[in-house]
């Protein structure tokens, strides 16, 4: 479990890099918005200070 | 970090809820800021602090005074996020150690982990009652009405923030990212660990009630 657990925050940090750029793709120029487009880039950002905030915990150096 | 004589170092202070004051109101500023920045990140822009102030002072009086509806809404919304983090600190943290197992130890991963999943609570209240239930009422005929009285917006603010103006289901999205950000920061600074050596528990000793 100890171990995984970085791979798996890797993992969600690489799919919130993944689901950011695709939403930064498909969103279209301001004034426009899509739903779709807005979502990811909300779901990436989510998932990266997941993430990054996993990474942040785990170097801790009171652990 | 600092040591306390109850057998806790905390991050920040030397007691469960001076530590869970201060780490909540930064946890409330970085998200309360970040809010206000979405806008530049092509997402919907989440003033909590006006939100607050139109709440408690009325839409009239918080469109005409804009600035004294953000100051007085920002002192609701300031409060409100750091009661929030001391019942995370204080209330949840102890107890979900003791019904999860596997966040009983007290490392900073756990103490993380349980910052994560309070931000998920946050945002299921904040979404399922706090903005279709109080937000809705006051501001969803503004939005919905034809101009010049209103936004005319397609919606106003739907159940489980499934829309908001006219934005749809990224609104939902969108608070989600919000609270995820106040649940890292209060997660990451409320921090409770043993001091090496010591035999305290974090139930017997540090659970619920301020010292």
């Amino acid at each position: 479990m100890e171990t995984k657990a970085p791979l798996v925050a890797a993992g969600v940090l690489l799919v919130g890099l993944v689901l950011l750029a695709l939403g930064a793709v498909i969103e279209p120029p301001r004034p426009q918005i899509s739903q779709n487009g807005e979502s990811l880039i909300a779901l990436g950002l989510t998932f990266i200070i997941f993430g990054v905030g996993f990474f942040l915990a785990w170097a801790n150096p009171t652990q | 970090m600092e040591e306390s004589d109850s057998g806790f170092k905390y991050l920040i202070g030397r007691n469960a809820g001076k530590s869970a004051v201060i780490s909540a109101f930064i946890a409330t500023h970085v998200a309360t800021m970040a809010g206000l920045w979405f806008d530049g990140a092509r997402l919907p822009k989440f003033d909590f602090n006006n939100l607050n102030g139109y709440l408690v002072l009325g839409l009239g009086y918080g469109f005409a005074n804009p600035a004294i509806n953000f100051a007085i809404g920002g002192i609701i919304h300031y409060t409100s996020g750091i009661i929030w983090g001391v019942i995370f600190a204080l209330i949840f943290h102890p107890a979900i150690g003791r019904f999860v197992k596997p966040l009983r130890a007290l490392t900073p991963i756990n103490n993380y982990v349980k910052g994560v999943i309070w931000g998920v609570v946050l945002w299921i209240i904040s979404s399922a009652f706090w903005m279709p239930l109080l937000i809705g009422p006051l501001l969803g005929p503004f939005l919905t009405a034809p101009p010049p009285s209103g936004l005319g917006a397609p919606c106003g603010v739907g159940p489980f923030l499934s829309c908001f103006a006219f934005y749809g289901i990224q609104a939902n999205l969108t608070n989600l990212l919000w609270h995820t950000i106040y649940g890292v920061n209060l997660g990451l600074l409320f921090s409770p660990t043993l001091v090496s050596g010591s035999r305290s528990t974090w139930r017997s000793s540090a659970g619920v009630g301020v010292r």
